[in-house]
C-alpha cells in the first residue's frame, strides 16, 4: 500500500488554520483535515476519496484541553480513558474504542468526525474496482450504491463512532470553526443524514472542541457497546443511556453504529413518559420502541437483522445499568 | 510374535504378488524402526546408558530404538527456539527484508471480473511509460503447474481465462513502486464475460464453460475436480441401530492469517542462475514449478527460503507470483521484489475450504459404534491446489481413533469463481472432525451415557489398524480423555452447570508426516535427508531443507544432533535457507518435519558419534562399547576418570580425511492397503489429542466467550515441551478463530467482502481463554526419541469441544460453522418459537440421568485400559484390527469372516440414488465413459 502524494500543511493557529483552508478554499483546491490520523490515512493508503492537501490540526496550541466541561478537538482517545476529571461516561466509551494503540493516536474530534463505513467503500482499490466502484468514492464514474441498488442519491455507510451517543446524552455542544467564523450547536444537530455528507461542517470548517454543561456532570450514564471482538472492532451496535439519578424525565437515550449518523431519541423517551414511569416495564417498552424506529443496512459484519434486535438489548441493559 | 509386527492378518506367505509388487497390509512387517538404511530396531539394553546422563528417564512406554542415543544434553527439556533472537530483536529477515542492488519493483495486475477470458491485452502504453523495465503476460509462460502432479492447473499468469477476481493477469517491473502502480493502469485488455458459479452445490452440475477442462477425464460438464467414495466394514449393522445422530454443516471458509504478507525477491545472476528468494514452507515444489516454468534445469535455480513469517499451510503451493517475479527479472535484468497488499493475500487465499458436511451415525445395543457416514461436497474455490489430497481427507481422517463397524464416505471438490482453497493447519479433517465429534455427544445423549466414558469404551487401542488401513503405533488417546477429564473436573460440570455456562468435549486425530511423498516412489528416494559436518573447531554444521515456519524445526533438528553428539545446542549450528546447500526436504507440511527430518538427522549425527567413539577406541583402548560420549567427553564406562575430550577425539578422527561429513536419511515403512485412495492419510504415526472446552454463552446477544481450555496433545515425546505447549495454545487460539469469528465472507455478487484484518475477525487477545496444555507423551516406536506431531492435531479438538459446550450451556445445537453471535442469537431465537417461553433467560438447561448402557461402557472401558497398556507396552505384540470389538478374529481377514464385509473405493448402481449431497458427483460420468474426449 502506498501513500498517495499530498501537500502536509501545519498550522500553529486556528487562525493560520482558517486562514490556509480559505486560502486553499480560494484556489478550488480540495483538501482534508487530519488529526490523529487513525482514520483517514488507512483510507488514503487504501486511496479512498484522497485529496491533494491535508491540513494537520496537531501543531495548534491549546487544542488538547481536557476538563468536565470542555474537551479540545486534539484531546487524544487515551487520555480520555484515564481518570483526568471527566465525566466517567465518556470514559466508559472512550475507553471501549479500537485498540489501546490506536487510542494513543485517536483524537475526539477525529471520533466524532469519523468516516461512515461500509462493506462495499473501505476496501483497496483493486477491490473497489471489481464492483465497479460506489457511489460513496465512485472515481467519478457516477457509480450505484452497491448496498442498496438502483439508488444514487443517498449514501448508506454506517457511522460508527463510540463516543458520541455518550456526548449526545450529556447534552453536549460542539464548537466549529472556519473562515467564516465559529458557531456553536448541539451535538445531536451536528449530524446529517447522508454517509457522503456525514455532518453539518462546511467545506473549511472543522470542529474545535465539545462543550459540556454544568448540567452534565449531574448525569449518571451507561455505555453498551456490541462487536465481536473486544479489541479493534468498531461498535455493531451501541447504546448510551443517562439520566439524573431518581428522576426518569431526564432519561435520554442515543444510538450509533446502526446508520448514517449516530442519533438521540427523545420521542420514544417522550411517549414511555407519558404512559408513566414504570421501571422494568418501561425499560422494555423503551427498548421495543427504540428497536422498532432503528433501520440498520446489510454494510457492516453482523447482519442487520441481528444489530436491530440487538438494539432491544443493548437499551435495556444501558437503561438497567443506570437505574442500578 | 518374535518376527514383530503384523500390519494385516493373512497371506503371511504370499508376500509379493506375481508381478513382483507388494501387496501392501497383507505381509508381516519387521519390528518397528527408524527406517533409512536400519530400519530394524536393534535389542533392549535398558542398563546400557548411565543413569547419571539420562538413561532411565522414566519412559511412559517402554523401551525406544533411540534410547541408546539418549545423553541427556537437551531432548526434552525446555528452551526457547534457537532463531528467536534473531525474531525479537527485529533481525531475521523475511521476504520483503530482501534488498538487492539495483532491485525494481513488481506488480501485479489483477482480474476484476469473477470469470472472462481475456480477448487481448494491449501492452504497449504499459512498456511507453518511462520507467517500465518489463511487463509480462500469461504468454510469456505457458506452462502448467500446481502443487500436485496430477493436477496442475495454474499458469504464471492467466493463459486464457481469469477464474476469480484477483486472479492474475499481468505483471510489470517498474523503478518504483508509484511507477509501477500507475503502470498497472495502461494495460489494455479485452474482456469476454463468462457465467460464473459461486454456490458449490451449483458446482456439481453441469456447466456452459466449466472452469477448467480435464479433457477424456472430465467429469461430464461439471465443475468437480475429484470425487471420492470409500465404503469400509459390515454395512448391515447400521440397518436396525439402536441411537443415531445426524447432522448437516455449513462451515465457513477460512484463512491462516499468518502475519507476513507474501513477498518475493527474484534475481537472476551474473552467472545466469536464479536467485529466487521467498518466505516458503515447501521450498521445493517451488524449485520444481519454477524450472517447469521457466523452462531451465532446477540446478540453474537457487531457492532461498527467507525467514516465514506463518505460514499454516497458507505459503505451501508454488505461486504464480513467485513465476512473476522470475519473469520479471529475466526480462528486465535488474532484481525484482513483489510483496503483496493484504487483499492480495486473501485473493492467493489457499485457506480451508468452506464445506457442506453431513454426517450419520449409529451405535448397536452395546454403544458400540456401527456405523459412520460421511458426505463432504468442498468448495474449491478457483483452482485445485492440494484440494486432491483433502478430498479424501475429509472423510479417511475421521477413520480413527474410534472402532468402527463400518463407515462411508462420498466426497466431492467443486470448483468455484473464489480464490482457491487449499491446505491448512490440519488440513482436511478439522471440518469433518467437528461434525464427527458432535454427532457422538449427540448420541451419547439419546444413549443417556457421558459422551467421554462412549469414547473410552470404543477406543482403537495402541498398535493396531484402522477400518480403512491405516497402521496406529502408540496410541495415548486414553489417557489425553482421562486426563482432560481430570483436569476439568468433568464429572461435577457436564449437564450440571447453569444456564448460560457449558462444558464440551472433543478429540482430534492426525497424521504425523504424509506417508507417501508427493513427488515420487518412497523406494527411490527417501523422505528427508540431513548432512552433518565437523571441523575442527568441533562446531556441528547441519544441513537440512526443511523449511522453519516459526513451529520450530531448525531447533528440533539442532536438539537431536545435540543430544546424539552430547554437545550443547550452541555448538549445533543449522544451515537450511538455501536448497544449493541444502539437502532435499519435501518441505514444511503434513506434519512431517520433526517425525521425518528429526530422524534423518539422528542417522547422520550417529554416523558422526560412531567415528568419535572409533578414533577414542584407538586412543584410550577401549572398545566403543565400552566407551560413553558425554559432556563434550568420551570416556570409560566403568571408570569415568579415563577419557578423552570431544576435541582430541574429534581431531583423531580427522587425521586422514579432515572434516567429518555424515548423511542420514528417513524413509517411511512400506505400509496401509491397496485400494484407490489408500495412500491418503497413510502415516507412519499419528497424533491424538483431546480437549475439555468450558464456555459463558450470553442468552440475550448470543455472544460466546471461551474461558477454559484443558488441552492433552500425545505428541509420543515432548523433545522440547515449551514448542508444544506453544503450538497447543496457538491451536487453540486458530481453532476458536475458526469456530466463534473468522469467516472469508462472499457477498450477494461473490466478491470476497471481508480481505483484511479488521473485518475477517482472528480472535485478540480478550478473547483468548485459559488453556492447560497436558503433554501425553506415548513414545512412538518409530518417532525421533518417540517424538509425533504436535503442529496441527492440537487444532483439531477445540472446534467440536466448543460447539459441544455451547450445546451444553444452552441446550442448542449449532451446525453453522462460525458460531458468530448472530448465529447463536438466531439458533435461540428458533427454540424460544417452539417452546413455550419468551424469555432466553428461562430456557431449560440440558441435563443428563444415566441409562444402565452407562455402566456396560465405564467396564468396557476398564477392559480396555487394561488391554491397552499391554499393548502399548508392547506386552502384548498380537494383531488388532478395527473389527475386533465387533467379535471378529484378528488373524483373519475380514472378508472371509463376514459376508458383507467391503473395501469399496466406487458406489454400486443401487446405491447411487440413496448418496448425499457430494455423492451426486457419482451421478455423472466421466467424459472418455460417454462418448467424449477418448
Amino acid at each position: 500500500m502506498l501513500m498517495p502524494p499530498f501537500t502536509l500543511h501545519n498550522p500553529t493557529t486556528v487562525e493560520e488554520a482558517c486562514e490556509i483552508a480559505g486560502m486553499l478554499l480560494e484556489k478550488g483546491e480540495d483538501f482534508d483535515w487530519v488529526a490523529g490520523g487513525t482514520d483517514l490515512l488507512p483510507n488514503y493508503k487504501w486511496h479512498i476519496n484522497p485529496k491533494p492537501h491535508v491540513i494537520s490540526l496537531a501543531r495548534i496550541d491549546g487544542t488538547d484541553t481536557l476538563s468536565l466541561h470542555e474537551i479540545g478537538c486534539m484531546a487524544r482517545l487515551v487520555d480520555l480513558t484515564a481518570e483526568n476529571g471527566i465525566h466517567p461516561l465518556i470514559v466508559e466509551a472512550a475507553s471501549k474504542v479500537a485498540s489501546s494503540l490506536i487510542r494513543r493516536n485517536a483524537t475526539i474530534g477525529g471520533n466524532l468526525c469519523l468516516d461512515t463505513r461500509c462493506f462495499w467503500y473501505n476496501q483497496g482499490e483493486d477491490w473497489r474496482r471489481s464492483i465497479d466502484w460506489c457511489h460513496k468514492a465512485d472515481c467519478g464514474t457516477g457509480a450505484d450504491c452497491r448496498v442498496i441498488p438502483n439508488q444514487n442519491t443517498l449514501c448508506v455507510a454506517t457511522y460508527q463512532g463510540d463516543i458520541a451517543p455518550t456526548l449526545m446524552v450529556l447534552d453536549a455542544e460542539v464548537h466549529l470553526i472556519g473562515p467564516g467564523g465559529l458557531r456553536i450547536l448541539p451535538l445531536s444537530e451536528f449530524y446529517q443524514l447522508d454517509g457522503m455528507t456525514k455532518n453539518v461542517l462546511k467545506k473549511g470548517e472543522f470542529l474545535l472542541k465539545v462543550t459540556l454543561s454544568e448540567e452534565s456532570a449531574k448525569r449518571t450514564g451507561s455505555y453498551q457497546k456490541l462487536r465481536v471482538r473486544d479489541s479493534w472492532d468498531f461498535p455493531e451496535a451501541g447504546v448510551a443511556a443517562s439520566w439524573i439519578a431518581g428522576d426518569a424525565s431526564t432519561l435520554q437515550i442515543a444510538t450509533t453504529a446502526l446508520e448514517s449518523i449516530p442519533r438521540c431519541h427523545p420521542e420514544e423517551v417522550a411517549a414511555i413518559l407519558e404512559t408513566g414511569w414504570n421501571g422494568m416495564d418501561s425499560v422494555k417498552a423503551l427498548a421495543m420502541s427504540i428497536r422498532k424506529v432503528i433501520k440498520p443496512v446489510n454494510n457492516t459484519s453482523l447482519p442487520p437483522r441481528y444489530r436491530k434486535s440487538m438494539v432491544r438489548v443493548l437499551t435495556k441493559r444501558a437503561v438497567e445499568k443506570i437505574l442500578e | 510374535m518374535s518376527g514383530g509386527y503384523r500390519q494385516q492378518p493373512g497371506g503371511a506367505g504370499g508376500t509379493t504378488r506375481k508381478d513382483g509388487k507388494r501387496v501392501a497390509g497383507k505381509q508381516a512387517f519387521p519390528p518397528p524402526g527408524s527406517g533409512g538404511s536400519k530400519p530394524k530396531m536393534g535389542p533392549r539394553d535398558l542398563d546400557y546408558i548411565p543413569e547419571s546422563v539420562g538413561g532411565k528417564e522414566p519412559q511412559p512406554a517402554g523401551s525406544h530404538i533411540h534410547d541408546r542415543a539418549r545423553t541427556g544434553t537437551s531432548v526434552g527439556k525446555e528452551m526457547p527456539l534457537v532463531d528467536s533472537n534473531a525474531k525479537v530483536t527485529g533481525q531475521a529477515w523475511y521476504g520483503d527484508d530482501v534488498r538487492l542492488p539495483n532491485e525494481v519493483i513488481g506488480k501485479i495486475l489483477r482480474s476484476p471480473h469473477h470469470y472472462a477470458r481475456i480477448k487481448s491485452i494491449d501492452t504497449s502504453r504499459v512498456e511507453a511509460l518511462p520507467g517500465v523495465l518489463a511487463v509480462a503476460t500469461g504468454a510469456d509462460s505457458p506452462h502448467r503447474f500446481g502443487v500436485l502432479p496430477v493436477t496442475k492447473d495454474e499458469h504464471a499468469m492467466a493463459v486464457e481465462k481469469v477464474r476469480h477476481v484477483g486472479d492474475l493477469v499481468a505483471c510489470v517491473a517498474a523503478i518504483d513502486e508509484s511507477t509501477a502502480l500507475e503502470a498497472l493502469n495502461l494495460f489494455d485488455v479485452e474482456w469476454e464475460i463468462l457465467e460464473p458459479v459461486f454456490d458449490p452445490k451449483k458446482g456439481l452440475e453441469d456447466a456452459d464453460e466449466p472452469i477448467h477442462w480435464r479433457g477424456k477425464y472430465h467429469l461430464s460438464k461439471t465443475n468437480v475436480q475429484k470425487r471420492v467414495f470409500q465404503e469400509f466394514g459390515d454395512r448391515s449393522l447400521v440397518e436396525k441401530p439402536h441411537a443415531e445422530s445426524h447432522g448437516k454443516w455449513k462451515m465457513s471458509g477460512v484463512h491462516h492469517g499468518f502475519t507476513e504478507p507474501h513477498a518475493v525477491v527474484a534475481h537472476w545472476d551474473p552467472n545466469g542462475r536464479l536467485q529466487l528468494y521467498t518466505p516458503q514452507q515447501v521450498p521445493h515444489y517451488t524449485h520444481r514449478a519454477l524450472s517447469t516454468v521457466l523452462d531451465v534445469p532446477m540446478h540453474q535455480i537457487n531457492v532461498i527460503r527467507t525467514f516465514v513469517g506463518g505460514g499454516f499451510g497458507g505459503k505451501s503451493d508454488p505461486f504464480p507470483h513467485e513465476m512473476c517475479a522470475a519473469i520479471l527479472s529475466r526480462k528486465s535484468g535488474r532484481p525484482v521484489r513483489i510483496t503483496f497488499d493484504r487483499e492480495e493475500v486473501y485473493w492467493i487465499n489457499r485457506g480451508r475450504h468452506p464445506s457442506h458436511i453431513e454426517v450419520k451415525m449409529t451405535a448397536d445395543e452395546d454403544a458400540r459404534i456401527s456405523g459412520f457416514d460421511i458426505d463432504a461436497l468442498i468448495d474449491g474455490g478457483g483452482f485445485a491446489s492440494f484440494g486432491h489430497v483433502t478430498s479424501y481427507y475429509n472423510g479417511v481422517l475421521a477413520t480413527a481413533p474410534y472402532e468402527l463397524g463400518s463407515f462411508h464416505y462420498t466426497g466431492a471438490r467443486v470448483w468455484t469463481n473464489k480464490p482457491a482453497s487449499g491446505a491448512m493447519r490440519g488440513h482436511g479433517a478439522v471440518n469433518t472432525r467437528c461434525a464427527v465429534e458432535v454427532g457422538l455427544d449427540e448420541m451419547a445423549e439419546t444413549m443417556q451415557v457421558d459422551p467421554i466414558d462412549l469414547r473410552l469404551a470404543n477406543l482403537l487401542p495402541p498398535h493396531s489398524r484402522t477400518i480403512s488401513g491405516f497402521r496406529i503405533t502408540s496410541n495415548g488417546m486414553r489417557e489425553a480423555l482421562e486426563k482432560v477429564r481430570e483436569g476439568s473436573n468433568w464429572d461435577q460440570k457436564f449437564r450440571q452447570l447453569p444456564l448460560g455456562k457449558g462444558i464440551g468435549i472433543g478429540c482430534g486425530f492426525f497424521i504425523s508426516g504424509s506417508g507417501l511423498p508427493i513427488h515420487w516412489d518412497p523406494n527411490r528416494f527417501p523422505h528427508a535427508t540431513v548432512h552433518i559436518q565437523v571441523d575442527m573447531d568441533g562446531g556441528v554444521t547441519v544441513h537440512t531443507g526443511a523449511a522453519d515456519i516459526g513451529q520450530g524445526s531448525t531447533t528440533a533438528v539442532a536438539q537431536v544432533v545435540s543430544e546424539v553428539l552430547a554437545l550443547p545446542v550452541e555448538m549445533i549450528h543449522v544451515r537450511s535457507h538455501e536448497s544449493d546447500t541444502s539437502p532435499v526436504d519435501l518441505g514444511s507440511y503434513s506434519s512431517r518435519v520433526t517425525f521425518m527430518n528429526a530422524n534423518a538427522a539422528i542417522r547422520a549425527a550417529l554416523e558422526i558419534r560412531e567415528r568419535l567413539l572409533n578414533a577414542a577406541w584407538d586412543i584410550l583402548g577401549y572398545h566403543p562399547d565400552n566407551l560413553v560420549l558425554n559432556d563434550r567427553r568420551i570416556y570409560y564406562k566403568h571408570d569415568p576418570a579415563i577419557g578423552v575430550s570431544y576435541l582430541k577425539a574429534l581431531h583423531k578422527a580427522q587425521e586422514d580425511k579432515g572434516a567429518l561429513i555424515s548423511s542420514g536419511a528417513y524413509r517411511s515403512p512400506p505400509m496401509g492397503g491397496v485400494h484407490k485412495g489408500a495412500a491418503a492419510g497413510l502415516a507412519p504415526a499419528y497424533s491424538f489429542s483431546s480437549y475439555v472446552a468450558e464456555v459463558d454463552v450470553d442468552v440475550e446477544t448470543g455472544m460466546i466467550k471461551c474461558t477454559n481450555v484443558w488441552a492433552a496433545h500425545d505428541c509420543g515425546k515432548a523433545l522440547n515441551p515449551l514448542a508444544v505447549k506453544g503450538q497447543i495454545i496457538g491451536s487453540c487460539h486458530m481453532g476458536l478463530g475458526q469456530v466463534l469469528s473468522e469467516k472469508m465472507v462472499y457477498g450477494r455478487t461473490g466478491h470476497l467482502q471481508n480481505p483484511n484484518l479488521l473485518e475477517y475477525k482472528i480472535p485478540s487477545v480478550y478473547e483468548m481463554p485459559h488453556v492447560e496444555p497436558i503433554i501425553i507423551e506415548s513414545c512412538d516406536p518409530e518417532g525421533p526419541f518417540g517424538a509425533k506431531e504436535a503442529g496441527e492435531g492440537p487444532l483439531l479438538p477445540i472446534l467440536p469441544a466448543v460447539v459441544n459446550a455451547v450445546y451444553d450451556a444452552i441446550g442448542i445445537r449449532l451446525r453453522d460453522l462460525p458460531l458468530t453471535p448472530d448465529v447463536v442469537f438466531k439458533g435461540i431465537e428458533k427454540t424460544l418459537k417452539r417452546s413455550d417461553y419468551d424469555d432466553p433467560n428461562d430456557l431449560p438447561s440440558p441435563r443428563l440421568k444415566h441409562s444402565p448402557l452407562q455402566a456396560t461402557l465405564v467396564a468396557r472401558a476398564q477392559e480396555h485400559k487394561i488391554r491397552d497398556k499391554a499393548r502399548q507396552r508392547t506386552e502384548d505384540t498380537s494383531p488388532y484390527v478395527n473389527g475386533v470389538l465387533f467379535g471378529f478374529d484378528p488373524n483373519l481377514p475380514l472378508e472371509d469372516q463376514v459376508e458383507g464385509w467391503r473395501t469399496a473405493t466406487e458406489p454400486d448402481p443401487e446405491q447411487l440414488a440413496k448418496l448425499g449431497l457430494a455423492g451426486r458427483a457419482w451421478l455423472k460420468k466421466e467424459q472418455r465413459q460417454m462418448g467424449g474426449e477418448q
